[in-house]
């Protein structure tokens, strides 16, 4: 791979790190204008931060559907361009607050919606990656996708112009590009990071992810970012966070620690390797679980038989709020304004915003907003709308009846033989070339297969590297816990990285 | 909102038969459209009085601040903002289904409502389709023995306000309302007159500024109703009905009742059917027009608002309310009754408190009736209404000021009326008395004040006779004729004494005085 800057994550006197930024910057820039990671670079310099605080050795990117008032939040749409947000997101202050240095705002696709960042109003985000075995200049490498919608965010992270980025996950938008591009990516249970400054695609599922290169930097970032924000009205209260917390350690000990993973039960999800999936992605996680298992892990098949039905739930679900949340960008008191041509009846309100926002959607915005108004019309809701959130239930039970933690937000049981988390391959291939033909479009969608289930269920799920796929691309797998089970997630997570390395 | 209350629809069906066996009770034969029944039901929108909006710590405003100085990001619909519960508004939305004898749920949820409109920033507005925070109720009409019940009550947001200007050929946007609480008050389809409509109203208005809910003031628009109408010949079913949108007096929207049911007799009279529509009312010419057709009526697209957690009410919460309720226009009505007050005077004194001042938050402002609780104590309720009524209410009017200016204490009322009472002063010097706290607004009490002004009453018999016998000197006629039976005439040397001794002599002491000297 190329040159990261580890350096950076060495504390350096201020004057001494502010010349050598200044040293650094334009080989970032040249890097960056090659992958189109970073479109709003972060034009002042960083303050005088406190050298004691938590985060203080954090460069951090953040992606651009989260509100910054010194950057512009855009969203990758044209419908927000040169947006200025009058506030910053709970996670942004908080990223402040404890001394990290946010270097810039991430490429997206439009609004969160898409899984392989090319739908922007920046154009796609180019996997900074290039196999080992290639003979090519870096700059003329394979153009691939570095997966969606986070893909600035994970790709900012993989090419080292950053230690951490700021992403969201609503489907696996932050844990499919994290696979794609060969790091850590968490989305931790949904309520738990505060979405105030997060700009909403589908409230129920909308999570803040984090982007770094190892687990233990994601723990680090998720214990700063995990604060209860009342201004979060989904935000999980403090008494379920610390129930929930209470049952994560009580489990947590069963698991013994640093190199002895006896104790630790694993399910495989069997309904996790439909045929789409390529067969090379088998390979990194078995390799994985010999690993695991050869340390004392216990490994287990396990069955979650509604997950069929996760993607077109998720689908219906996740278009039917984008239509609604997207019905605030008219041009009226924000965002850019087109106006209706000549001689049009500008008395009836919709003729007046159409051309906005047509205009101002790019393709995929405008299908999902289609697809959603239609799943909430008064004669498709039922069918549609309602019958998703029946399969939402659904797909939750599946997860409940698997998990040795009980699930504190519902009052089943938990199975004597359960496990403490699941494992699968985060994606169904390694990432996919970038300038694919018109039809791979219904391809998109099926690559968010292994990864909506969790954003149904609020679970928190982490994605890590494996390793290389056998075209020398990176191969992510998954950890999937029981609501607030987040630091037992990231545990695994960690175990996974030791085994890989292995 | 949509009418809740089609009429076709197997819950009402239901309660069919016992509506019209009371309907047909009621029913007396209206001059005005012989042989037609009339069915009326209101939907009421009343604005919350809460200090800040519903779902964002904003301020709420006052129609006459300046166009968008009451807005926030949320309001505004910025990208990245989310809503945050206001508990006050939730709370005035209970006390209100509490007065309404409404059933408060234990679980209630908001939804979204999608339509586009440059008043609504965010393309929907946050409202209780699926599940609202109240069900059922009642209110008991105050003119005839008549009880509308009420379907449901929800909490929603209110929008902005657009004004079109045809010169230059824009509509402007003010966002200060856009965000404020709203109550939304369902009737059933119980009322049947266009007065009782505007009954139903006005008594729903003045329950709603008792209990400090709202101050439904129609006029200023923080009350507004949609009304439904349909007529239907004597002994036939419910006919179609019509909604009238945005009335915004009660007079306005009898008069729109009215014409409404002149249309829609005239048209079945005709031979032509109602079709469903939505009106509106054009106060000028006193004529309901179309808006829009049933099928031209919007899909709103209703879906659960994904970022608001249910709203669950446990009883101690709401018994907690219950038991800081003011007291309900009804109780305090029958109360008053009981302690022998006349109507006129209930009326006096329920329609000041009707008339003032609606706090912020639920907060209450004691009114006449509490002065009047206050005063009376163990003291007799005649004669402290008679004070409060006719002298205090009276003076205040007399000066134009109203009750909130009242600077009277019920320490000094009461005090005064003592004195009064034990003849400590005259009738006349306690009415000086209170004219004297009003103008000068002091704090003194009432035996203070006797003092200074020298209107402590004479009871001194020595001094009365001087004062008759200077009476009889001035007014010779008069005494001969008192002398010689014509007892009529004493009035005018009572009269000269009063005026002698400055209004400090008791009036009857001076009567039995005077006719004992012209025996």
């Amino acid at each position: 791979m190329y040159a990261t800057c580890r350096q950076w994550r060495e504390p350096l006197h201020l004057l001494a790190r502010c010349r050598h930024l200044h040293a650094i910057n334009s080989t970032l820039d040249t890097r960056n204008a090659s992958i189109n990671a970073v479109v709003h670079p972060a034009r002042i310099s960083p303050s005088v931060r406190e050298p004691a605080s938590l985060l203080y050795d954090f460069s951090v990117a953040v992606k651009d559907n989260i509100c910054t008032s010194s950057m512009p939040t855009t969203c990758s749409s044209a419908i927000l361009k040169d947006f200025m947000s009058p506030f910053d997101a709970t996670v942004v202050k908080l990223l402040q607050n404890n001394g990290a240095d946010i270097i810039g705002k991430t490429n997206c696709d439009e609004f969160g919606m898409g899984s392989e960042n090319k739908y922007s109003v920046y154009g796609p985000v180019v996997h900074p990656h290039q196999p080992p075995n290639s003979d090519v200049p870096w700059e003329n490498r394979e153009r691939r996708s570095a997966g969606g919608s986070s893909g600035g965010s994970a790709a900012a992270v993989a090419a080292g112009l950053c230690r951490a980025a700021l992403a969201t996950d609503t489907g696996g938008s932050t844990r499919l590009p994290a696979a794609y591009c060969g790091v850590a990516g968490f989305k931790p249970s949904y309520g738990i990071i505060s979405r105030w400054g997060v700009v909403s695609y589908a409230d129920s599922l909308d999570c803040v992810g984090i982007v770094t290169e190892d687990v233990d930097d994601a723990g680090k970032l998720f214990g700063v970012l995990s604060a209860h924000d009342p201004k979060d009205p989904s935000a999980a209260r403090p008494e379920t966070r610390a129930q929930a917390s209470a049952h994560c350690q009580y489990h947590l000990q069963q698991i013994s620690g640093a190199d002895d993973f006896s104790g630790l039960r694993i399910g495989i999800p069997q309904e996790y390797f439909p045929e789409e999936m390529d067969r090379s992605m088998h390979a990194p996680l078995r390799r994985i679980l010999d690993n695991l298992m050869s340390r004392g892990a216990t490994v287990l098949p396990v069955s979650l038989p509604s997950t069929p039905y996760a993607l077109s739930a998720y689908y219906v679900i996740s278009s039917a709020e984008a239509s609604s949340n997207m019905a605030r960008y008219d041009g009226i008191r924000y965002g850019s304004y087109a106006p209706p041509p000549l001689g049009s009846d500008k008395m009836k309100t919709a003729n007046v915003y159409a051309h906005t926002r047509s205009q101002g959607f790019g393709p995929e915005v405008q299908k999902r907003i289609l697809l959603g108004t239609y799943a909430l019309s008064a004669d498709a809701f039922d069918n549609y709308f309602l019958q998703a959130q029946r399969v939402r239930r659904l797909i939750k039970a599946d997860f409940d009846r698997v998990f040795a933690v009980p699930n504190v937000l519902s009052s089943g049981e938990t199975p004597e033989d359960g496990v403490h988390v699941l494992l699968h391959p985060s994606a169904i291939r390694t990432a996919p070339p970038l300038d694919e033909g018109q039809n791979a479009d219904l391809g998109a969608y099926v690559q968010d297969v292994l990864t909506v289930p969790a954003s149904l269920a609020g679970l928190p799920a982490l994605s890590v590297p494996a390793g290389l796929g056998e075209d020398g691309w990176p191969v992510g797998i998954s950890v999937v816990g029981q609501w607030g089970c987040d630091e037992m997630v990231l545990n695994v997570g960690r175990m996974v990285e030791h085994a890989r390395s292995l | 909102m949509l009418a809740h209350f089609t009429h076709a629809k197997p819950y009402v069906l239901k309660n069919k038969f016992r509506l019209s066996r009371l309907h047909t009770l009621r029913t007396k034969e209206d001059s005005r459209w012989p042989g037609w029944d009339v069915v009326i039901g209101i939907e009421v929108h009343a604005q919350i009085k809460s200090r800040t909006k519903l779902f964002s710590s904003t301020l709420t405003s006052d129609p006459h601040d300046p166009p968008n100085t009451h807005v926030s990001p949320f309001d505004a619909a910025f990208p990245g903002t989310l809503p945050h519960l206001n508990p006050k508004c939730v709370e005035l939305g209970i006390r209100t289904a509490i007065a309404l004898n409404s059933q408060v749920q234990r679980r209630s949820a908001f939804d979204r409502k999608h339509y586009f409109y440059a008043d609504l920033p965010s393309g929907y507005q946050i409202t209780q389709q699926y599940a609202p925070f109240a069900k059922g109720g009642s209110l008991k009409l105050s003119k005839e023995d008549v009880s509308v019940r009420v379907k449901q009550i929800q909490l929603e947001q209110d929008t902005g306000k657009s004004t079109f200007h045809p010169r230059q050929q824009f509509t402007a946007i003010d966002l200060n309302r856009a965000g404020t609480g709203l109550m939304e008050i369902v009737s059933e389809p119980d009322m049947r007159s266009p007065e009782e409509a505007g009954d139903y109203v006005r008594t729903l208005q003045s329950m709603l500024r008792c209990v400090g809910s709202s101050d439904g003031n129609m006029e200023q628009g923080s009350l507004r109703c949609d009304v439904n109408v349909s007529v239907n010949q004597r002994g036939s079913g419910f006919g179609t009905r019509c909604e009238i949108k945005n009335l915004n007096s009660v007079r306005f929207m009898m008069i729109a009742i009215t014409s409404e049911i002149r249309r829609q007799i005239n048209l079945l009279q005709s031979g032509l059917p109602v079709m469903q529509e939505t009106l509106g009312f054009d106060e000028a010419r006193a004529e309901t027009y179309p808006l829009r057709s049933k099928e031209d009526a919007p899909d709103y697209r209703y879906m659960p608002d994904p970022n608001i957690p249910p709203l669950l009410l446990d009883e101690v919460y709401i018994a907690d309310i219950r038991q800081r309720m003011p007291e309900l226009p009804a109780a305090t009505r029958t109360r008053l009754q009981s302690l022998g007050l006349t109507s006129r005077d209930i009326d006096v004194l329920m329609d000041v408190d009707s008339g003032r001042e609606v706090g912020f938050d639920g907060e209450l402002r004691p009114g006449a009736v509490a002065y009047f609780d206050s005063v009376t104590n163990d003291r007799d309720p005649k004669v402290v209404v008679n004070w409060i009524t006719h002298e205090l209410l009276g003076q205040l009017a007399f000066r134009k000021e109203t009750f909130s200016d009242n600077p009277m204490t019920t320490e000094q009322m009461g005090e005064l009326i003592d004195m009064v009472q034990e003849k400590k002063i005259t009738g006349t010097s306690g009415k000086e008395i209170l004219r004297h706290i009003l103008t000068t607004r002091t704090a003194k009490p009432p035996s203070e004040l006797a003092k200074e002004l020298n209107m402590l009453a004479v009871s001194d018999d020595n001094v009365l006779e001087r004062w008759c016998s200077a009476a009889i000197s001035a007014l010779p006629q008069e005494a001969e004729k008192v002398h010689k039976g014509n007892a009529n005439a004493v009035n005018r040397l009572v009269g000269y004494v009063m005026k002698a001794s400055k209004g400090t002599a008791n009036a009857q002491a001076v009567k039995t005085a005077l006719l004992e000297m012209l025996r």
